[in-house]
This record gives C-alpha cells, structure tokens and sequence, in this order.
C-alpha cells in the first residue's frame, strides 16, 4: 500500500468518525467539533479529487464562516442549565434503521454501477485556471447572483438582530 | 487501481454524509442541532457533485463551479438561521423544534 492510499484511508476514516460522531454526540458544541472534523476530511478529498482551490475554498468557507457562525449561535442561544431533552432511544433507534435502509439502498444502486463504478480514473485536469475561466465564461449571471444573496442574508440578519433587540421577550 | 481513483469509495462517503444529516434532522430537537445536520447534507451534496465531475465529465470544471456556488448559499442560509434562531431564542427563551407553534393552523 503506497503512502497515497494510506493518508486516503486516514480521511476517510476521519470522514465516517465526523459524520457518525455529529449525530450522536450529545452536547451540540462537540456535534460541532465534529462537524468541523468532517469538513478538514473533506477537504482532504477534493484534494484527492484534484482540486485544491475547492479545498481551500471548502476549509475558507465552511470553517473560517460557518462553523464560527455556529458556534456563536451556541453560545448566544444556548443556556445549558435549560438544556433540553433529547428524543428518546426508540426514536433514535426507529431513525437510525430507516435511514441505514435508505443508505443501503442507494449504495447497492452505486455497486451496480449506476455510475460505471470501477473504471479507472481520467487523468487530472482540475487547473485552478479552468474553474476561474468557467465561472467568469460560462456562469457570470449565477456568480453575481450568489454575491447578491450573500448580501442580502447579511441585511436580514443583521434586521433580525434588530428587531429582536426592540422588542422585550414574552412573558411565559 | 488505486483505491483513491474508485469512485464508490467517494459515492459511499457521499451516502454517509446523507444519512446521518437526514437521521439528525430528524431525530435533534433544537434548532442549531437541525442546522448542524443540514450543514453535513450540503457537504455529502458537494462531494457528490465533485466526485461525479471527476469521474464521469473530467474535461468539464462544472461540478466544481457548482460546489462552490453550494457553499456560498450554504453561507448565507447559515447568517440567516442564526438569525432566525437569535430572535426566537430572545422571544421564546427556548430553541426546540416543537415550540414554534404560533402557526399551527
């Protein structure tokens, strides 16, 4: 086994510990460490997928932003003495078989080759200098359109913010 | 073949990251623990879209253009839920799912 495939066996395995750890970890901010955990893998496998500019972007984005975002959210929203309570293990239990089923399901579609799974992989081609060509060629529109939306959910968080500033909380 | 360049091993990745998303958004109650959930549903969706310009179009950087345009609105949708989430958690002093009631019909 070349050390390629040893450091792929690595993010994956950091991939699967993320995912299953998200799910069942019980305090939400070690759900987040693991969820940070499993975008590093991730981004460990665009590199494997060629494209290091979408691994940067992956780490940039979803770390350096989102995952600040929700961590200020948790701490912001989160009284942990009023934590509150789980569903039950049956539920759990009832959630995990469905969608281990559906899991199963499609992966046994992707074994029979849906895909044309098993064949050798095409050469790399993934050049930072192709991505920058096809975003300002061929999706300049989408591309201004995703700065405006960022935009504008800026505007509206920061009047969410606003407004929940003006008003005194209900009274229960 | 080396196992990096099979595409089931990226597709099965894919798949994981789907199911515990959908298995913690249905079974979390508070709300940052659903967003949490859908965060790892976006991340399975741009692994898929990555792994299937890889292997099934490599001339093409579609896939790769389109994750990033993933990540840009997963940005934005997580300024925004936490906005929502911020306000009701100052109205309600509460961030379940099963509280926000006020338009059950």
């Amino acid at each position: 086994m070349s050390l390629g495939e040893l450091i792929f066996l690595v993010v994956c395995a950091v991939v699967v510990v993320g995912a299953l750890g998200t799910i069942f970890a019980n305090s939400l901010i070690y759900a987040l460490l693991f969820l940070v955990l499993v975008m590093f893998g991730i981004s460990g496998l665009y590199i494997y997928l060629g494209s290091p500019f979408v691994a940067m972007m992956q780490i940039l984005i979803y770390i350096g932003a989102v995952a600040v975002l929700v961590a200020f959210a948790i701490m912001l929203a989160g009284p942990f003495y009023k934590r509150p309570t789980e569903r039950g293990p049956f539920f759990r239990g009832a959630t995990g078989v469905g969608v281990s089923a559906l899991a199963l399901i499609i992966t046994f579609k992707v074994l029979k080759g849906a895909f044309g799974g098993g064949e050798e992989a095409p050469e790399l081609y993934g050049r930072t200098r192709l991505l920058g060509r096809a975003i300002m060629d061929r999706f300049p529109l989408p591309f201004e359109l995703i700065s405006l939306l960022i935009v504008s959910s800026i505007i509206g968080a920061i009047l969410l913010a606003l407004l929940s500033r003006q008003q005194p909380p209900k009274e229960e | 073949m080396a196992l990096y360049q099979n595409i089931g091993v990226y597709l099965f990745l894919s798949v994981l990251l789907l199911a515990c998303g959908v298995a913690g958004l249905v079974f979390r109650r508070t709300l940052i623990g659903m967003l949490i959930s859908v965060e790892l549903i976006l991340n399975g969706a741009g692994l898929n879209l990555m792994t299937l310009n890889r292997f099934v179009s490599p001339e093409g950087v579609s896939g790769q253009v389109f994750t990033l345009f993933v990540m840009g609105v997963a940005a934005s949708e997580t300024a925004v839920a936490l906005g929502i989430i911020i306000l009701l958690f100052r109205r309600l002093r509460r961030i379940e799912g099963d509280t926000l009631r006020e338009l059950r019909g």
